[in-house]
């Protein structure tokens, strides 16, 4: 999880992502953001998402247990 | 679904852009995106500068100008064109096709056979196999192979998915019957499922443009477009390129049995550098084999940037030389299709503006 939760701090540009949050309360996140987590899914976890099923997730936290589950 | 074809060879390949080159920042303005995130995402997408139509210059008009400079320079004649092919999703009229009017400006002979396809980002595979299919044909020996599209005027300018990116071209790429009997390994697959991936919603039959179908709407994402723009689902389309181009590439190799450092480029369409460089990774294909250039040159033409890619690239390298090419297209249909084959000794390998 801690591997996954550092990706998303790159890509949302904090120090630390509050897993409780949803993506879109970031002020990083946008359609730019979303496709670097695509693309991270798919090169790092060999996992296919679209926009719409990012967007959702009740919480980051829900995002990381569903891809770590795959 | 695999072909293999012998005896045949690209002979000449030009490219027609246009003069007027936009700039992204000048377009900046109009993207519902702060100037700060507009620079981040022309940097992660390599957007810099592309290639746009003057208003009323339709894609036939640059295959018309390409046609004409060969004739001029002695490079084709006329009367040894045995099939003309125009490969776009911009077509002048719904009918008569526009391969018929070129054919007709040009006074072809009627032993002629004129084809419009409708494709796009994989426009030049699909065009260079139905090109090797006629040159079967004891009657046909030299296809002229167009392939053109000026999709810019379908593009919302508030759409930041696609109008960075767009660009108007037009290739011209000579097809002919050859001694040399090297194999020619090609593959194309199609998914309709996902057809409407890409699309341009209004305009067609199905949905005649009106005046409702040119009101602006916004998206998810804070893009502005109407039923007559031109609309990519990107996320669809980035699962959809990852997913299927490298196997489609493994198998090339496995289909033809060569060795994959045989290869000297990769020549592969040109969605932008972001996507391509996450397909050579994928492939482990060295970068600099893949050249991923042509979105922040000239834009993305669908079915034009792999022969772009190759003049701008090569150009006399492949008058002077021989080289073994992979090239790829992958798009609208949705469609991917791979060649590989060895492309040299060109007559001509080069861009012209018009």
């Amino acid at each position: 999880m801690e591997e996954l939760i550092a990706k998303l701090a790159e890509i949302l540009e904090v120090e630390v992502v509050d897993v409780n949050k949803k993506f879109s309360d970031y002020e990083e996140w946008d359609s730019l953001s979303a496709l670097s987590v695509l693309a991270m899914l798919d090169s790092d976890y060999h996992i296919q998402m679209k926009n719409t099923d990012i967007a959702g997730y009740d919480n980051i936290e829900a995002f990381c247990k569903d891809v770590l589950a795959r | 679904m695999d072909f293999v074809f012998r005896n045949k060879r690209i002979s000449g390949i030009l490219t027609i852009l246009p003069k007027k080159a936009v700039k992204f920042e000048d377009e900046m303005a109009n993207y519902n995106f702060s100037p700060a995130k507009c620079m981040k995402l022309k940097l992660a997408m390599g957007y810099s500068e592309h290639r746009i139509a003057e208003e009323g210059q339709c894609s036939s008009d640059f295959c018309k100008y390409g046609l004409q400079y060969l004739f001029d320079n002695g490079l084709l004649k006329a009367e040894d064109i045995d099939a003309l092919l125009f490969v776009s999703q911009s077509p002048d009229y719904y009918m008569p096709p526009t391969s018929n009017i070129l054919h007709g400006q040009f006074g072809l002979k009627h032993d002629c056979l004129c084809m419009d396809i409708n494709q796009g980002c994989a426009g030049f595979e699909l065009g260079l196999i139905q090109s090797f299919m006629l040159l079967e044909q004891p009657a046909i020996n030299k296809v002229v192979l167009m392939n053109a599209d000026v999709l810019s005027p379908k593009v919302s300018a508030q759409d930041r998915n696609s109008k960075p990116l767009i660009g108007d071209a037009a290739s011209i790429t000579i097809v002919e019957k050859s001694n040399d009997d090297s194999t020619i390994y090609a593959n194309i697959k199609m998914d309709g499922t996902g057809a409407f991936a890409l699309n341009i919603p209004a305009g067609g039959f199905r949905l005649p443009s009106t005046p409702e179908t040119a009101v602006m709407e916004q998206d998810a994402a804070g893009n502005f477009r109407s039923k007559d723009n031109l609309v990519m689902q990107g996320d669809d389309v980035f699962n959809f390129v990852q997913r299927e181009v490298p196997p489609m590439i493994e198998h090339l190799f496995e289909q033809s049995g060569i060795d994959r450092n045989s290869v000297d480029w990769y020549m592969f369409h040109q969605p932008n550098k972001f996507m391509l460089n996450k397909l050579a990774d994928k492939l482990g294909v060295p970068r600099e084999k893949m050249p991923a250039n042509i979105v922040e040159n000239f834009g993305n033409a669908s079915g034009v940037t792999v022969p772009t890619c190759i003049s701008y690239n090569l150009g006399d390298q492949l008058v002077n030389g021989e080289m073994n090419l992979c090239v790829a297209g992958f798009g609208v249909g949705l469609t991917w299709s791979s060649i590989y084959m060895k492309v040299g000794n060109l007559m001509f390998n080069q861009i012209i503006e018009f």
